[in-house]
């Protein structure tokens, strides 16, 4: 199986990072050398204006939905199984914000570690 | 021993997790109008549910996927996002039934105001997801729901004609008037493949880390749980059968219902029946809040689980909060919940083939499942289940209509 096939093989899956944390999905891929012919998976896209490549109802989802895009370059991809396993933690690659800042809501109710 | 034993408690929990408010309503609407009549569309809807969801018991097991990863990865992000948005709004529509429910069993009890026990219900059940550690979630409300089986005693008390029922199933379709025969069709079998107990065993599959070794209890726990559930949904048909249709009373209250065990059984056939309803009902609303949360954190991929504390999941905790706080603000509008039951049952069965067959796919694809894909027999029951689904979707909102929602 070529890296293009793995590559797409993987769209929609779920982001996992080196702690076992869910962090997103693969919501898009940056392919590069598509011209040359040589297509190859530069790198994972996740985040919701990631999904303005997906369709009409992806634009519209991403247009009303918060959060920021985030580039995983292909390297940082340990491991492909029924999750995508990443090498670093969510933090470091500035994955699984929109958790964090519900966390720090979350967090303040009393009883919220139960 | 010990795996007996977990067997048996896991089926214990699914026959009081598998009987909720629209099983209620609908087994005893149909046996108030149509006797016994309709018990075969209860085995179909009971073969449904066994197929469908020891499908994703096994999909979960082996390939790790509850039912709205599996949905995403099969049909991308456009179709699994109305997938997704139409689940939505069925389990919102069932989270209000069954919070509406909940204060109608209680004011039963109690005699104090609807509206003043929907916000107790609904602070209740934030308080207990809050609080509770789900393993005794599971246990409180799936064995105090066991006490339905009060309405196989009534059943058999109730001395019913048992060649009658036996030919009740027997499919058929003789009545006099066909529209609200078709309905009941629907919605018997709707209320027992309500979508919401699929989203929520699939991910709890995925959550104790199933394996294919645990195989043997998903088919146990799918077969003889569900199956058991379904006598409950036979045992209110009956009994509703027996006492209401000679009455002519149609149970358009939850109060009726509860007669049909006080009447064989007297004052302790009544409370057995509204403490089984209330424990049976709150166990459903949980479960529907948790299966909304379980399929917006799939589909976006967050943090979820049921067994993580509160903080440990937060956008799953913040959804099942919502999910509960907007079916609460359906129901204290003061819309009818037997209304809301019945429709979200109707649109359930629209809904459900968005989900039943990106399943039936992943179930069958070899990559996914390596050898343990749907053999001849979960392909013959997925594909026959699928064209049921297909068809009784297609009827469920016309004969809605046409049936003036069962009233003829």
């Amino acid at each position: 199986m070529s890296e293009i096939d793995v590559g797409l093989g993987i769209l929609d899956h779920q982001l996992v990072d080196s702690e076992g944390r869910h962090c997103g999905k693969v919501d898009d891929l940056e392919l590069e050398r598509v011209r040359e012919g040589r297509p190859r998976v530069a790198a994972i896209l996740s985040g919701p204006p990631a999904w303005r490549g997906r369709g009409r109802l992806g634009r519209l989802a991403a247009a009303l939905a918060r959060g920021r895009l985030v580039r995983i370059p292909w390297e940082e991809v340990a491991e492909v199984h029924a999750e995508v396993e990443l090498r670093r933690t969510a933090q470091e690659l500035r994955l699984g914000r929109g958790d964090d800042r519900a966390r720090r809501f979350v967090e303040r109710i009393p009883g919220a570690s139960l | 021993m010990k795996q007996i034993f977990a067997i048996a408690l896991g089926i214990l929990a699914a026959i009081g997790g598998f009987v909720d408010i629209g099983d209620i309503v609908f087994n005893t609407a149909a046996g108030a109008t149509f006797g016994y009549e309709l018990l075969w569309a209860v085995v179909i809807g009971v073969g449904g549910i066994i197929t469908y969801a020891e499908m994703c018991g096994r999909v979960a097991a082996v390939s790790e996927r509850a039912v709205f990863d599996a949905v995403r990865e099969r049909l991308g992000f456009q179709v699994g996002l109305v997938a997704l948005i139409s689940a939505q709004f069925v389990n919102l529509m069932t989270i209000a039934a069954e919070i509406g429910g909940v204060a109608i069993v209680l004011q039963l009890l109690s005699g104090l105001s609807y509206r003043a026990l929907l916000v107790l219900a609904v602070l209740a059940l934030a308080l207990v997801l809050w609080l509770m550690p789900f393993g005794w979630i599971e246990r409180v409300f799936g064995y105090t729901g066991l006490a339905l089986l009060v309405f196989v005693v009534a059943a058999l008390k109730l001395h019913p004609d048992w060649t009658q029922v036996a030919r009740g199933f027997v499919p058929k379709a003789e009545a006099d008037n066909l529209a609200v025969y078709g309905y009941y069709v629907v919605g018997l079998i709707g209320a027992a493949m309500i979508p919401y107990e699929v989203y929520f065993y699939s991910s709890g599959a995925v959550e104790e880390r199933w394996r294919p070794k645990d195989l043997g209890i998903n088919r146990a726990n799918a077969i003889v749980g569900y199956s058991l559930g379904g006598l409950l949904s036979f045992a209110l048909m009956i009994s509703a059968g027996a006492l209401l249709l000679p009455e002519g009373i149609s149970p358009e209250h939850l109060g009726s219902v509860a007669l049909v065990a006080e009447a064989p059984l007297g004052q302790i056939g009544l409370i057995l029946a509204l403490v089984g309803m209330l424990f049976a009902i709150s166990g459903a609303a949980i479960d529907s809040a948790f299966a909304g949360a379980y399929n917006l954190g799939q589909f976006f991929g967050w943090e979820w689980g049921k067994y993580r504390h509160n903080a440990g999941a937060p956008r799953f905790t913040i959804a099942w909060a919502l999910m509960l706080l907007v079916g609460f603000l359906i129901v204290v509008t003061g819309v009818d919940p037997i209304l809301v039951t019945e429709l979200s049952v109707v649109f359930s069965v629209v809904a459900l083939p968005l989900t039943y067959v990106p399943i039936l796919l992943v179930a069958n694809d070899r990559a996914y499942m390596g050898s343990y894909g749907n053999g001849w027999v979960g392909n013959a029951f997925g594909v026959l289940y699928l064209l049921i689904v297909l068809v009784i979707a297609v009827a469920a909102i016309p004969l809605l209509i046409a049936s003036n929602m069962g009233q003829g």
